[in-house]
């Protein structure tokens, strides 16, 4: 029984992996940059939640679209300004170096803003544990998970189904045939950098209800997120969740079993085996360059 | 020549007021770390963001050997735990070396900022390291100095010991092999480079350095906590010596460190509250503005324009 | 006869299904320049990655001099004397011409003792003496190629494999390579060359091996080579012959 619930924590935790990192997997897959910052967004985005929370009393998930239109718009200017420019100038871990730079001002920032103490979201559905048989699950928990699935099957169907996704999956693949086809690709790059803060974002609001943050975890998140895309390969949201899922269900299985200080240390073994056995990741999207 | 400049520059901390004895402290540290770091991230191109780790594993290694093992000794147990703190982070370099060396680019970058990520955490989490508690280091007096005079020229040798050794690499046989490594790996097997086995000996003894440099920041500072010494601030600052500085040169460091520590204590001293901001602000302008480092700016010409892939 | 310097014996490299080179068997005589070629596809490229260790054979053995070869890193290789040039040339392009073919001799066979004399001869021998302290990256594929051949010859290899050093040159190119190659040649350094201008080919080299759809169809000196009716039949298809 103990395993269930370890399980069950464990999907919650991987369905707010998944949605950290989607964001990261999208530029990763589509422009091949590494986004240091990624995290950073994702504790905005809990802060901004947080602050709509305390100062108004909104609930963090229907605080979700404004979270996601702020992050947005700070996403394509950002891209629009400072990636792109690293991108043209200079090799991959150079423009690497810019997006650390920005991480730190975004933590300086938010300690400046919010102070470096630990915040927490309590909403008002929290303490009503639901129990099947013997597993408990927390609604706080269970609306979480479902936040984050909705949230990534959204992504998928934009991806899959709109116009932009179309665009921005075909500059993925060839930006030059892109750009003969009338694409302004630094638009789209542009876009893309936006559809990653947003759900970045989103992530953040979501993580506030389940734990605890303070403007360091942004480190960590940006790990997390490189993670879950190592496991489950580039670029597409069925990647992420795999990646997402099999991280936290494993996290939580390694603070279980071995031990509450480990589940870093094992995240990041897996992280160097998986890159070493399995570059192309769980599912086998193509993940070139890493040896 | 270079004698007569070394007592002079040794003489320092007796001429001029302690804050700037301090100055001079982190300018030292900083170049000897920007130093450690280059043997391997500039000279052979494998960039670490995460050396850190090292500066942590060799602090509170040293710190525990020496307030368990060496009561009552502390000149001896500083000297044994700078030999311990540098043993420890190449042991433990050895260890990782292998599957980490394999992986290129962002993948080794990310790995190594992983590594003392972990290593943080099992440092403040496992009760033996006394991580999170904090560890005080015996105070160590010689010669009758000032502490920050003794740890200036503590300090200034590390640094003369540092660079020498990464002198004799850069101009040595295996700085060619490095070079040709950072040019283009697999060119360099091909024409006979042991290019695993040059990464290795030069991570494991950038990471031995680093280990013993944290030996001595630690000592400098008295009492050190996990965030104190496994600062992610540090990984990045060697790597913003260099850049600064210009990548790859033994100049570099020496130059970006001291117009960083410059601007960031001297200048910008009052400002604490922002220091991190500032760093990573100046980080995005060298990249975009300057990916030479100043010896580029000077140097121009020949090799100037020159994007990297 | 003496020991040729390399010796492929019933060598066969099957990639997962597909037959990449299918028991082949040849010899390269020490001192000789000896030709692989065959159309695309037939082979020469795996042929070069078995022999300079970055792939190991399937079956079948490789012979450099004595010492069985196969399954050797391509590190110890390079030490041993095997240096190989690439057809697309791969300089250290931020490095100057000189820098690069003194890592060549630095890491070369048997570890230089005047690591500056070496550099110079190849850099003499290969005509870039006057280019030496430009940067590599800035050069034209002419002397990209001419580079390549420089860095390997710093190395002074026993054997020296080359891949297409013609490929894409004009006439005047191709003559300064091929009057390298034969110089390279009469220091007593054995050339394994592929390429595809015939022309090259049937002038500089001391043997031909020709290779078709993974298997050696064709061997012998360049006058039997080109009127061989297989080696015809494999350029032209079987039509031309009939």
């Amino acid at each position: 029984m103990l395993a269930i619930q370890t399980i069950a924590d464990g999907l919650v935790l991987g369905g707010l992996y998944a949605l950290s990192a989607v964001g990261f997997s999208l530029i990763f897959g589509v422009m091949g940059v590494v986004n240091l910052s990624h995290g950073a967004l994702v504790m905005i985005g809990a802060y901004l939640a947080w602050f709509v929370w305390h100062s108004l009393g909104v609930d963090p998930l229907l605080a979700i679209p404004v979270v996601m239109g702020v992050l947005a718009v700070f996403g394509y200017v950002y891209q629009r300004v400072l990636i792109q420019l690293a991108v043209d100038r200079s090799s991959h871990v150079a423009s690497m170096l810019v997006t650390f730079g920005v991480a730190l001002m975004l933590r300086n920032t938010l300690v400046l803003v919010f102070s470096p103490d630990l915040r927490s979201i309590t909403p008002s559905y929290s303490g009503h544990p639901l129990v099947l048989g013997s597993i408990v699950l927390d609604p706080v928990r269970l609306a979480a998970l479902a936040a984050s699935l909705v949230l990534l099957g959204a992504l998928a169907m934009i991806l899959q189904r709109s116009k932009m996704g179309r665009v921005i999956r075909a500059t993925a693949q060839q930006e030059l045939a892109a750009r003969l086809c009338g694409v302004n690709a630094h638009h789209i790059y542009g876009l893309t950098f936006a559809v990653s803060a947003a759900f970045a974002g989103a992530a953040g609001a979501i993580l506030g209800i389940v734990l605890p943050f303070s403007p360091p975890d942004e480190g960590l998140w940006t790990l997390n997120a490189f993670v879950v895309v190592v496991l489950g390969g580039v670029g597409s949201p069925a990647g992420a969740l795999v990646g997402g899922l099999v991280l936290g269900v494993m996290s939580t299985g390694t603070s279980q079993l071995i031990g509450a200080a480990f589940p870093n240390a094992m995240m990041f073994a897996v992280l160097v085996l998986m890159l070493l056995v399995r570059p192309s990741g769980l599912l086998g999207n193509a993940f070139a360059g890493s040896r | 020549m270079s004698i007569v400049l070394l007592i002079v520059a040794a003489a320092v901390p007796f001429m001029v007021m302690p804050f700037y004895v301090r100055v001079g402290q982190l300018i030292l540290l900083s170049a000897a770390l920007g130093l450690a770091w280059t043997l391997l991230g500039g000279f052979a191109g494998y960039w670490s963001f995460g050396h850190a780790a090292f500066i942590g594993l060799g602090a509170f290694s040293a710190g525990l050997f020496e307030t368990e093992l060496m009561k009552g000794q502390p000149l001896l147990g500083f000297g044994l735990g700078l030999i311990v703190g540098g043993v420890v982070c190449a042991l433990a370099a050895a260890v990782v070396a292998w599957p980490i060396l394999r992986l290129r680019g962002i993948y080794f970058a990310v790995a190594m900022l992983g590594v003392s990520q972990v290593l943080a955490e099992l440092t403040n989490n496992v009760d033996v390291f006394k991580g999170s508690m904090g560890l005080v280091l015996p105070r160590i007096a010689a010669f009758g100095l000032r502490p920050e005079a003794l740890f200036y020229d503590v300090l200034l040798i590390a640094t003369v010991v540092v660079g020498c050794i990464a002198f004799a690499i850069k101009n040595g046989r295996i700085g060619a092999g490095l070079m040709a490594i950072r040019e283009d790996e697999d060119t360099a097997r091909m024409l006979g480079v042991p290019t695993e086995r040059y990464k290795i000996m030069m991570f494991i003894l950038s990471a031995a350095l680093t280990g013993a440099l944290g030996v001595i920041y630690a000592h400098s500072l008295g009492y050190i906590t996990t965030s104190s010494v496994y600062r992610t601030e540090f990984s990045l600052n060697m790597i913003v010596y260099n850049l600064l500085g210009g990548m790859g040169t033994l100049v570099g460091p020496f130059l970006g460190s001291a117009v960083m520590v410059i601007l960031t204590q001297v200048v910008l001293g009052r400002l604490l509250s922002i220091h991190m901001f500032i760093t990573g602000a100046l980080l995005v302008l060298l990249v975009l503005a300057a990916p030479k480092g100043i010896i580029g700016l000077f140097k121009g010409g020949l090799f100037g324009g020159r994007a990297k892939g | 006869m003496s020991t040729p310097i390399l010796r492929l014996e019933h060598v066969t490299k099957r990639f997962r299904g597909l037959v990449a080179t299918n028991d082949v068997s040849f010899a390269v005589p020490e001192g000789s320049i000896c030709s692989l070629i065959g159309p695309n596809g037939a082979g020469k490229s795996t042929i070069f990655n078995l022999v300079t260790g970055y792939l190991a054979p399937s079956e079948g053995h490789i012979f450099f001099g004595k010492t069985r070869i196969d399954g050797t890193p391509t590190t110890q290789l390079a030490r041993a004397g095997i240096a190989r040039c690439f057809q697309i040339a791969k300089p250290f392009a931020d490095l100057s011409v000189r820098e690069n073919v003194r890592i060549g001799a630095l890491f070369g066979r048997d570890g230089a003792r005047d690591i500056a004399a070496v550099t110079d001869d190849a850099l003499a021998l290969t005509g870039l003496s006057d280019l030496a302290g430009r940067p590599a990256g800035d050069m034209t594929v002419g002397y990209l190629r001419r580079l390549e051949l420089a860095r390997a010859i710093a190395a002074r290899p026993v054997l020296l494999l080359a891949d297409e050093p013609c490929a894409g040159l004009n006439a005047t190119e191709t003559e300064d390579i091929v009057t390298i190659l034969r110089l390279v040649r009469d220091r007593g350094v054995s050339v394994l060359l592929v390429e595809h201008d015939m022309q090259a080919v049937m002038r500089v080299s001391d043997q031909i091996f020709v290779l078709d759809a993974g298997a050696l169809i064709a061997a012998g000196p360049p006058e039997a080579i080109a009127g061989d009716p297989r080696v015809i039949a494999a350029y032209l298809g079987t039509e031309a012959v009939e």
